[in-house]
């Protein structure tokens, strides 16, 4: 009976020898296994408020700690590296002392946030392109004023249809009025729409004003033509010809205005002197 | 027993500075950066910005950060205009910071050391003076902050092929609340 009293008490000893050395073995495990995060996780996880010496998890730390695992993903990439340098240091020296605010903090999403290279390069082209229609558009104004002055000497006299020398010049110059307006409407068709918004401010009028001078531009030179051959048939044009140059009045009209739309409101030195 | 007291007040020595500790949020702002031409002035205005302040063992650090697209020229041509030279969709977002010691935050002036982070420029303003008034627990706080295109590499934009004044003033007009 003692015998078996004694086999009893040993087993339990060695049972509980080894069921403590078990229990002691496991975390060692967990941590060996860290390479493996989808298994140690969880079990580092729960075994940090187990051990003696961890700090106690606040939800103030685990807070801050859990900024910085979304924001170092997001601040990775160039323009953010002092941002995620700062962050870093800050995760480092949590427990210690609060950190500076970020802009996670700031409940700023990654969306508003990351870099957009492809509207970059669209604002780039855009701009590059409306640069280019802006100077076209400011040297058109040229030939357009040529061809409206060239317009009034190019009416001929009763006696004089057949000279057709002031015609040909005002043509002329409208030709070129009328290829670099085509030139600067160009650029502005093609740039790349970078917003879907409504326009706002002068430019919205500069766009009102298109419907304006496109058609005159369309117009006048077809009303044009139609004059020059009832002038050169040897009688004052007739027919819808008779309004070639109201037309095109109206349209280096509403040309000019559209540049002085997009410039809008002007405000000179002086009166911000005053 | 003495232990015991050293102990209880070594535990509650943290808690004591942790309560010490002050944070702001920002409530309102308004951003307005001073554009000048030969023929235009151009103010673009932003409401749209977001801020914290936070204090621990008597310093302050501030953040401030507002889209760059966000600022409202009255036209929108220019506003993407702006975005363009200013690289708003690569850099998008334009972030100050700046510290200031926690005895100064009642102060009427603050004189404040900004770091602009800007159009993928950092750039530093020292002694940039500031007006607050404190109603309460809300600090308004105004100032300007002496900003160039050259100090973040901006090239100038031109209009009518002049090019714009260097010199772009933003107009600071801040609400921030104590939490």
């Amino acid at each position: 009976m003692a015998r078996h009293v004694s086999a009893i008490r040993s087993r339990f000893c060695f049972g509980t020898m080894g069921l403590t050395a078990l229990f002691a073995f496991v975390p060692s495990l967990a941590a060996q296994s860290s390479d493996t995060p989808t298994t140690a996780l969880p079990v580092t996880a729960t075994s940090t408020s187990s051990l003696p010496d961890a700090p106690t998890p606040t939800d103030a730390v685990l807070a801050a700690s859990a900024v910085p695992s979304l924001s170092l993903n997001f601040f990775s990439t160039a323009p953010y590296q002092q941002a995620s340098a700062t962050l870093s240091s800050r995760s480092q020296s949590t427990d210690q002392n609060p950190s500076p605010p970020s802009l996670s903090d700031l409940g700023l999403t990654p969306d508003q946030t990351k870099p957009d290279p492809d509207a970059q390069a669209r604002l780039d082209r855009r701009s590059h392109m409306l640069k280019i229609h802006q100077r076209l558009g400011l040297y058109t104004t040229i030939p357009i004023a040529v061809a409206c002055i060239s317009g009034a000497g190019a009416v001929p006299d009763k006696n004089s249809y057949g000279n057709t020398t002031s015609r040909d010049v005002h043509v002329s110059i409208a030709a070129v009025a009328i290829g670099m307006y085509a030139s600067t409407a160009y650029y502005a068709i093609r740039a790349p729409r970078v917003s879907d918004e409504p326009a706002r401010g002068g430019i919205k009028i500069h766009k009102y004003l298109i419907w304006i001078h496109a058609p005159g531009m369309i117009l006048t030179p077809i009303l044009g033509t139609m004059a020059f051959n009832d002038i050169a048939s040897g009688h004052k044009p007739t027919g819808i010809a008779q309004y070639h140059q109201a037309v095109a009045l109206t349209t280096a009209v509403a040309y000019g205005a559209s540049i002085i739309a997009v410039s809008w409101p002007i405000h000179f030195p002086h009166h911000g002197a005053q | 027993m003495n232990l015991r007291y050293a102990s209880l007040l070594l535990l509650l020595c943290p808690i004591a500075s942790a309560q010490s500790d002050r944070s702001f949020i920002l409530d309102q702002s308004t951003l307005t950066y001073h554009m000048t031409h030969p023929i235009h002035e151009v103010d673009g205005v932003s409401h749209a910005a977001k801020g914290k302040g936070v204090c621990h063992t008597g310093q302050c650090d501030f953040l401030l950060a507002v889209a760059v697209k966000t600022f409202d020229s009255g036209d929108s041509n220019r506003d993407l205009h702006m975005l363009q030279v200013t690289r708003g969709a690569q850099f998008p977002i334009v972030t100050v910071r700046f510290r200031l010691p926690e005895s100064a935050l009642d102060s009427p002036n603050l004189d404040c050391d900004l770091e602009v982070q800007f159009a993928g420029n950092t750039t530093h303003y020292a002694h940039v003076p500031f007006h607050q008034v404190m109603e309460g627990n809300r600090h308004h706080i105004t100032g300007t902050v002496p900003s160039t295109l050259t100090d973040f590499k901006i090239d100038p934009p031109s209009f009518l092929t002049v090019p714009i004044k260097n010199e772009i003033p933003v107009r600071v007009d801040t609400t921030w609340s104590q939490q």
